[in-house]
C-alpha cells in the first residue's frame, strides 16, 4: 500500500475510534445526542474514505486509477502524434504546392514579359521599329521606281530625236529630189545651148563644148542626187526601223514600269497592313499585360495566405505536441506522489500564446471569427 | 546594371512571391531559407538590399540583422522586414537592430516595391 493509503487508513481508524469513544463515554449523560454526534463522526470519516477513496482508497481504486490514467497517457502518445503528422504532412504538402504554384506563376509572368518585348522589338513600342522599318522600304522602293521613271523619261527623249532624224532624212529627200530637178532642168538647158551653138555655126564650135561639159555635169549632179536619195532612202529605212523598234521596247518597258509600280504598292500595302495589324496586335497585348499584371499583384496577395495559414497550423502543431508529455506528467505524479492533480489547460494556453505572431491569431484565440486580413497599404509601412 | 536584393524567408513560396515582384520591377534576387543561410551568402555579388523575414528556424531575422550590421561590407545596406509580426515591440526590436523599414504581410507588390525603390542602394 502507499503512503496516501496509509494516510487514509488512519483515518479512517481514527474517525470509527473517535465516534465509538463517543458513544461509550456520552450514552448515559446525552442520550441521542450522542448518538448523532458519532454518526456524523462516521460519515465524516466516510466521506474522508470517498473522497480519497476514488484515487486510493484501495488496491483495486489505485488500479482502477493508475490504469484510467495510463490509458489517458497512452491516448495522448497515440491520438496527438498522428493528428500533429496531419497537420504537418497537410501544411507541407500546402507549402510545396503553393511554392510549386508560385513557380509556375513566376513561368507565366516571366513568358508574358518575354512575349511583350518581343512585341515590343517587332512592332516597337507603339508600333515604331516596324513602322520604321516599313517608311525605311517603301523610301526605298520609290527611290527604286524614280530611277526606273527617270530611265524611261530618258528613253522617251532618246526616241523623240530618232524621230527628229527622221524628220531631217525627210528634208534630206527632200533636199537630193531637189539636186536631181536641178540637174535635170541643167541639162535641157545645156541641151538648148548645144543646139544654139549649132545654129552659130564655127562661131558657136566653143560655147558647144561648153555646152557638153554642162550637159555632163548635169547628168552627174542627176547621178549623185539619185544616189543620194538612194542612201537617204536606206538611212530613213533604218531610223525608221530603229524608230519602230525604240517604240515597241518603250511601251514594254512603260508596260513593265505600270507594272512594277503596281506590284510595289500591292506589296507595300500588303506590308502596310500587316505592319498596322502587328502594331495593333501589339498594343493589344501591351494593354492585356497591363491588365495581367494587376492580377498578378493581386494574385501574389492571395499566395502570401499560404505563409499565414502555415505559421498559425506550425504553432497549433507545436501546442498539440505539448499535450502528451503533459498527460504522462499527470500520471506519473499520480504514481509518485499519489497526487491526482486537474488537468489545467491555462500553462498550454499561455504557451500556445507565446507563439503568436499575428493580431488575428490573438483575436481567434479569443474566439473571435475573422476574415482575412486586408494587404498592407502604402502608409502600413514603418520607417525607422 | 541590375540591383541586388536578399530576400530571407523560411517559406519558400514567400520567397517566390517575393521574387516575382522584384524581378518584374527589374531587381536581381538571391534568396536564402534563414538567418545562417543568408549570413553564408554575403560573400558573393554586391547586395543592394535585403527584405527580411522575422520568425525562422536556425537564425531569426532581428538576430540576422544585427549579424549581417557587423559585416564591413553590408554596414550601410539597409534592411526591410517582411513579417507577419505587427507589434510594436518586435518592430522596436526590428529598428535597435539596425533595419530600415517593417512590412506587414500581406502586402500587395507595389507598397514593397515603393520601400525597395526609397531605400535601395545606389
Amino acid at each position: 500500500m502507499n503512503t496516501q493509503g496509509s494516510k487514509l487508513v488512519v483515518t479512517l481508524g481514527l474517525a470509527v475510534a473517535g465516534a465509538l469513544g463517543t458513544v461509550v463515554a456520552g450514552w448515559s449523560a446525552w442520550g441521542w445526542y450522542t448518538v448523532a454526534w458519532a454518526v456524523l463522526l462516521l460519515g465524516v470519516a466516510a466521506w474522508s474514505v470517498r473522497e480519497r477513496g476514488f484515487g486510493a482508497g484501495s488496491a483495486g481504486s489505485d488500479t482502477m486509477i493508475e490504469s484510467y490514467l495510463e490509458s489517458r497517457a497512452r491516448f495522448g502518445d497515440t491520438v496527438i502524434p498522428v493528428w500533429t503528422r496531419h497537420i504537418e504532412n497537410s501544411r507541407a504538402q500546402m507549402e510545396e504546392a503553393v511554392s510549386d504554384l508560385a513557380t509556375r506563376f513566376s513561368s507565366i509572368v516571366d513568358k508574358l514579359d518575354n512575349a511583350v518585348h518581343s512585341s515590343d522589338l517587332a512592332g516597337g513600342a507603339g508600333g515604331s521599329a516596324m513602322t520604321d522599318v516599313f517608311a525605311h522600304s517603301e523610301r526605298q522602293l520609290g527611290s527604286v521606281v524614280a530611277s526606273m521613271k527617270s530611265a524611261m523619261a530618258s528613253k522617251h527623249a532618246m526616241l523623240a530625236q530618232i524621230k527628229d532624224l527622221e524628220r531631217f532624212t525627210r528634208e534630206l529627200r527632200g533636199m537630193a529630189e531637189g539636186v536631181a530637178s536641178i540637174a535635170a532642168q541643167t541639162n535641157l538647158l545645156a541641151l538648148n545651148a548645144a543646139i544654139e551653138a549649132a545654129r552659130a555655126g564655127p562661131a558657136g564650135r566653143g560655147f558647144a563644148v561648153v555646152a557638153q561639159e554642162v550637159r555632163m555635169l548635169s547628168g552627174r549632179s542627176a547621178e549623185t542626187g539619185k544616189e543620194i536619195s538612194h542612201r537617204v532612202n536606206l538611212i530613213s529605212s533604218a531610223i525608221l526601223a530603229a524608230s519602230q523598234a525604240a517604240e515597241q521596247s518603250s511601251e514594254a518597258e512603260d508596260k513593265s514600269m505600270q507594272s512594277a509600280e503596281g506590284m510595289i504598292e500591292a506589296v507595300l500595302s500588303e506590308f502596310r497592313q500587316m505592319t498596322d495589324a502587328l502594331a495593333a496586335s501589339s498594343a493589344l497585348l501591351k494593354q492585356e499585360s497591363i491588365g495581367i499584371q494587376g492580377e498578378v499583384g493581386e494574385a501574389l496577395v492571395q499566395l502570401q495566405f499560404q505563409d499565414r495559414v502555415s505559421q498559425v497550423m506550425s504553432h497549433v502543431r507545436q501546442n498539440m505536441e505539448r499535450l502528451p508529455p503533459l498527460l504522462r506528467e499527470n500520471r506519473d505524479l499520480y504514481v509518485a506522489a499519489g497526487q491526482l492533480a486537474p488537468l489545467d489547460p491555462e500553462p498550454l494556453m499561455r504557451e500556445l500564446q507565446k507563439t503568436y505572431a499575428m493580431a488575428e491569431e490573438h483575436a481567434v484565440h479569443s474566439g473571435a471569427r475573422l476574415a482575412a486580413p486586408a494587404a498592407a497599404a502604402e502608409d502600413d509601412i514603418t520607417f525607422f | 546594371m541590375a540591383k541586388t536584393i536578399m530576400v530571407v524567408d523560411d517559406s519558400a513560396s514567400l520567397r517566390q512571391v517575393v521574387g516575382i515582384a522584384l524581378k518584374g520591377a527589374g531587381y536581381d534576387v538571391i534568396e536564402a531559407r534563414d538567418g545562417v543561410d543568408a549570413l553564408s551568402k554575403c560573400t558573393g555579388p554586391k547586395i543592394n538590399l535585403v527584405v527580411c523575414d522575422v520568425n525562422m528556424p536556425n537564425m531569426d531575422g532581428i538576430t540576422f540583422v544585427k549579424q549581417f550590421k557587423q559585416l564591413a561590407n553590408y554596414k550601410f545596406t539597409p534592411v526591410i522586414m517582411l513579417t507577419t509580426e505587427s507589434q510594436e515591440s518586435k518592430k522596436e526590436e526590428g529598428k535597435a537592430a539596425g533595419a530600415k523599414a517593417w512590412v506587414v504581410k500581406p502586402f500587395k507588390p507595389e507598397v514593397l516595391l515603393g520601400a525597395v525603390a526609397k531605400l535601395v542602394l545606389p
